[in-house]
């Protein structure tokens, strides 16, 4: 069989640091907007600074996705 | 595992399931589920004396600790579903689920997990929601009660109609319905799967971190050591919080259709005009 190109070497290596570098884009993103939703709200009304609380339960939401590409890291082999 | 960090050595203990350690009449006993025995046993034994010791006056010491966790839970229950006396009526179980995970999750630090003792080579201990069985559980329970609070509260046909709302002749009522059941499923797979992947992976970089600081070990794990104490009390927060959003949503004028509640409305208009 002709392969076209063939890769050699510690191949899991560079798949492992393409999973983690792809899969956590879009956790940044997700937590940076309700970071950036949560300071522009405490910014207009001071008042809404005690939804900390409910901001830490989105923020878990979106970490989840996060977490999978993290723990998929060690399960992967 | 040397392929993360090339240094040539062994590279930090990873362990992602539970190993089993010893057998009970043919039925295999993993590590997470003895230590998940050993906690709840503690937790018993403290709610137990706390609640005989639990006076208007608290004296300070753990039942202070145990009397402001159920004050926060009953807060916590108050704002969802509207009513102290809802959220004393179910607060019981809220709090017990919630003392339970974050004590799990505490005992979970301890440095007698681990590598410190082993059984066959494996650990001897393991927390129990750092295993993807018990969380499973945990949240299966957690969306059961649920289940079980919502049908007591409003009855098998109208819980039913929660989510097969609308005209009955219309098929994409039923479509409707079908992928509300699925969302269940969803929820009891991001619940056990969010609680899981926090504390195992707390556990996977405390363990890199030590790894990686070699002699200076103490030093360079106690950060994430101190982020994880915070961790595992907010992800027991996290995970009562959704289960009572769940309860909320479900009890939640669960047949109030459009008529009635334009009834509603124009009889609160009609009262705040009386008023002024």
């Amino acid at each position: 069989m002709i392969y076209l190109a063939e890769l050699t070497g510690n191949v899991e290596v560079i798949g492992k640091g393409l999973m983690l570098g792809a899969g956590m884009i879009g956790p940044g993103i997700g937590v940076g907007l309700i970071g950036n939703a949560f300071m522009n709200a405490v910014g207009r009304n001071p008042e809404s600074a005690k939804f900390l609380g409910q901001i830490m339960v989105f923020v878990a939401i979106v970490e989840l996705m996060a977490l999978l590409v993290f723990a998929s890291l060690f399960i992967i082999k | 595992m040397n392929l993360l960090f090339s240094a040539g050595d062994i590279g930090p203990p990873v362990h992602i399931t539970p190993s089993p350690i010893f057998e009970i009449a043919g039925w295999q006993i993993s590590n997470s589920i003895f230590y998940g025995w050993i906690v709840s046993i503690f937790l018993i034994i403290i709610l137990f004396v706390a609640s005989i010791r639990s006076a208007i006056h608290p004296k300070g010491g753990f039942v202070q600790i145990v009397e402001t966790g159920t004050e926060f839970i009953v807060d916590l229950l108050k704002n969802s579903l509207g009513s102290r006396l809802k959220a004393v009526k179910y607060a019981p179980y809220f709090t017990a689920i919630f003392f339970f995970i974050a004590l799990s999750n505490l005992l979970g630090l301890l440095p007698i997990l681990g590598e410190a003792f082993t059984i066959h080579e494996n650990p001897a201990f393991r927390p129990f929601t750092a295993d993807l069985n018990g969380t499973l559980a945990a949240s299966l329970v957690s969306l059961a009660m649920v289940q079980y609070f919502a049908i007591k509260e409003s009855g098998p046909i109208r819980h039913l109609k929660h989510y097969f709302s609308g005209n009955l002749i219309n098929p994409l009522t039923y479509i409707a319905g079908i992928y509300e059941l699925f969302a269940e499923v969803v929820r009891l797979f991001s619940l056990a799967l969010r609680l899981f992947l926090n504390i195992a992976i707390g556990e996977i970089i405390i363990s890199v971190f030590a790894y990686l600081g070699k002699f200076a070990a103490p030093i360079t794990a106690l950060p994430f050591l101190a982020l994880e104490v915070g961790v595992a009390v907010l992800q027991a927060y996290i995970f009562v919080m959704l289960t009572v959003t769940y309860l909320s949503l479900a009890i939640k004028h669960s047949d109030t259709s459009d008529h009635e509640f334009e009834e509603k409305l124009v009889h609160t208009m009609q009262s705040q005009k009386l008023a002024k």
